[in-house]
């Protein structure tokens, strides 16, 4: 929208069919956060649309990102209706915003119909309006888990309990650096009254450490866990539920700045992110990232990363942004707040190891290959693997139709291999979405 | 299942009518793949190719490729990120597929 306003001629990419991405999920949703709601934001951007000429793809998929001359070719495929249908697009610079997904931990009969992530469930609900089961638990850890369940809970949902793995009132501890974020704690304050309201426990200091079903999910097992996530003994809970939305924190999107070889840093979360500076510029000149790509952060954060990242196009492309030099420095100060507090949630809800003990060895830890935990720790002990690639390349865990993307973190967990060497090399990715050969292949010989 | 689906007040919604694995299902307009699956109770639509396990949604947002489905013949749709449209035939999935 700024790189419009400013005079630059814009295309959006975008893979929902509409805009707004997994926040709004197409103005399903009324709120998204503090601040500007779908549909003035939507206003806003329709009128720009029009007015500026903006190039809008809904349902397309960027699968890859290559250097061209003083520019980009990003490459992009339909949906999955859709998908021989490819198309490239040359750019001076490019703007990525692609997202977070949850972070999953393996753990025995987590493979089960209906266990499934908070993101997903939350997309049920606000995307289409429809509950993942009638006895819901919500659990992982974060403060994400109380959104997913008030999501449920307002839609009308029998949400039996929220599980979280880590204590949340360290959170009064971690953001003291960072307490002018006055919004955020109103939201989280709003989401534990609505708990409190339909009298939904929330377990803090609990974690899931098995899924039971025959089939599909029926029940789980609960403990009361210490710092360290080490189950506490005698304290196994079963909870009958037909639902499991589960997640500990989220997974940074960071293919196509792996593409082109942009510099990446391990977020305060643990996880990969997408090193830019203050103006959201990667290592590589006129690549420019916002929002959880760049670290997980949220819905404010995202969008005045955005607007950032709009000026940093604007003057990639040798023009003046629409935007005072006062407004941008205000949002540079905010953005810094918000990632501080951030880094408080990071702070107070980590991962901690206790959850490996529980991955048994017929566990699968690679779900679309189908790779035990016992085949991932073989090639280590038995076979004498020095390096997550060897794992995979051994075991094929993390080269299935997901290439890595739910597994490869985990896998280097459980080998020992958590280092950032290992989870920047696990998250290359040559391409974004998987494209069907013969689409390539007819786009290259068409004159 | 369905979550206060029809709130729009007065005016009747719009619905879609497909098939899964022959039997014909309605569900409101806007929905997934999976959405409309799971809100008609099924949770599972595709076994896995080499333990044959029954597999749903995980991500439910087009990451992590496990509720892969046959959708009008074509195999491997996500079903958590592809809309429901009125005639699809919609079938369960056994291994890649492609029937081998």
């Amino acid at each position: 929208m700024v790189a419009a306003r400013s005079g630059c001629s814009a295309t959006v990419i975008d893979s929902g069919p509409a805009v707004g991405g997994q926040y709004y999920l197409g103005a399903q949703s009324p709120e998204g956060g503090s601040g500007l709601s779908y549909a003035a934001l939507r206003r806003a951007f329709d009128g720009l649309v029009a007015a500026r000429g903006i190039d809008l793809r809904l349902s397309t998929y960027a699968y890859a990102l290559q250097r061209h001359a003083d520019g980009f070719v990003l490459r992009t495929r339909g949906d999955d209706r859709h998908r021989h249908r490819v198309s490239e697009i040359g750019a001076r610079t490019v703007v990525m915003a692609t997202g977070a997904f949850d972070r999953q931990l393996p753990f025995p009969g987590w493979t089960l119909p209906g266990v499934m992530s908070g993101g997903g469930a939350q997309a049920l609900v606000k995307g289409s309006g429809v509950l993942p089961g009638q006895r819901i638990v919500v659990a992982g850890t974060g403060p994400f888990l109380l959104a997913v369940a008030y999501a449920l809970i307002s839609a009308g949902g029998n949400v039996v309990a929220v599980v979280e793995a880590n204590e949340p009132l360290n959170l009064a501890r971690h953001a003291r650096a960072a307490l002018p974020a006055a919004g955020k704690t109103a939201d989280l304050a709003r989401f534990v009254s609505a708990l409190a309201r339909k009298r939904v426990p929330y377990l803090r200091r609990h974690r899931v450490r098995r899924a039971e079903g025959l089939d599909r999910l029926e029940s789980i097992t609960i403990s009361r866990v210490d710092s360290e996530w080490h189950p506490v003994s005698g304290t196994d809970q079963v909870l009958e539920c037909d639902a499991l939305a589960i997640g500990y924190g989220f997974t940074a999107q960071t293919d196509l700045a792996g593409q082109v070889g942009a510099h990446m840093r391990i977020g305060s979360d643990g996880g990969l992110a997408i090193a830019v500076d203050d103006r959201q510029r990667t290592s590589i000149a006129g690549l420019i990232a916002a929002g959880e790509t760049t670290g997980i952060g949220g819905v404010d954060l995202a969008r005045l990363e955005g607007v950032i990242a709009g000026v940093a196009a604007v003057e990639h492309c040798g023009r003046r942004s629409a935007l005072s030099e006062s407004a941008i420095g205000r949002g540079t100060r905010d953005v810094a707040r918000l990632r501080g507090f951030a880094d408080a949630l990071h702070a107070t809800f980590p991962l901690r190891p206790g959850w490996r003990a529980d991955v048994d060895d017929a566990t699968l830890v690679c779900r679309c290959e189908e790779v035990s935990a016992a085949k991932v720790r073989d090639a280590v002990s038995d076979l004498g693997a020095l390096d997550a690639r060897s794992v995979k390349l051994l075991t094929r865990a993390g080269m299935g139709w997901c290439q890595g993307r739910v597994c490869a973190p985990t896998v280097d967990a459980l080998c020992g291999f958590d280092t950032a060497e290992s989870l920047i090399g696990g998250s290359y990715r040559p391409v974004a979405v998987p494209v069907p050969l013969g689409a390539i292949a007819s786009d290259r010989m068409s004159p | 299942m369905s979550a206060d689906a029809s709130k729009s007040s007065g005016s009747v919604s719009p619905t879609v009518d497909f098939t899964f694995d022959g039997t014909p299902y309605r569900v409101p307009e806007g929905q997934t793949v999976a959405a409309a699956l799971i809100s008609h109770g099924v949770v599972s639509w595709r076994h896995t190719r080499v333990g044959e396990q029954p597999r749903g949604i995980l991500c439910g947002i087009g990451v992590c490729f496990d509720c892969l489905i046959t959708l009008n013949g074509q195999p491997n749709v996500r079903a958590c990120v592809t809309r429901i449209e009125t005639g699809d035939v919609v079938c369960s999935q056994e291994g890649c597929g492609f029937g081998d």
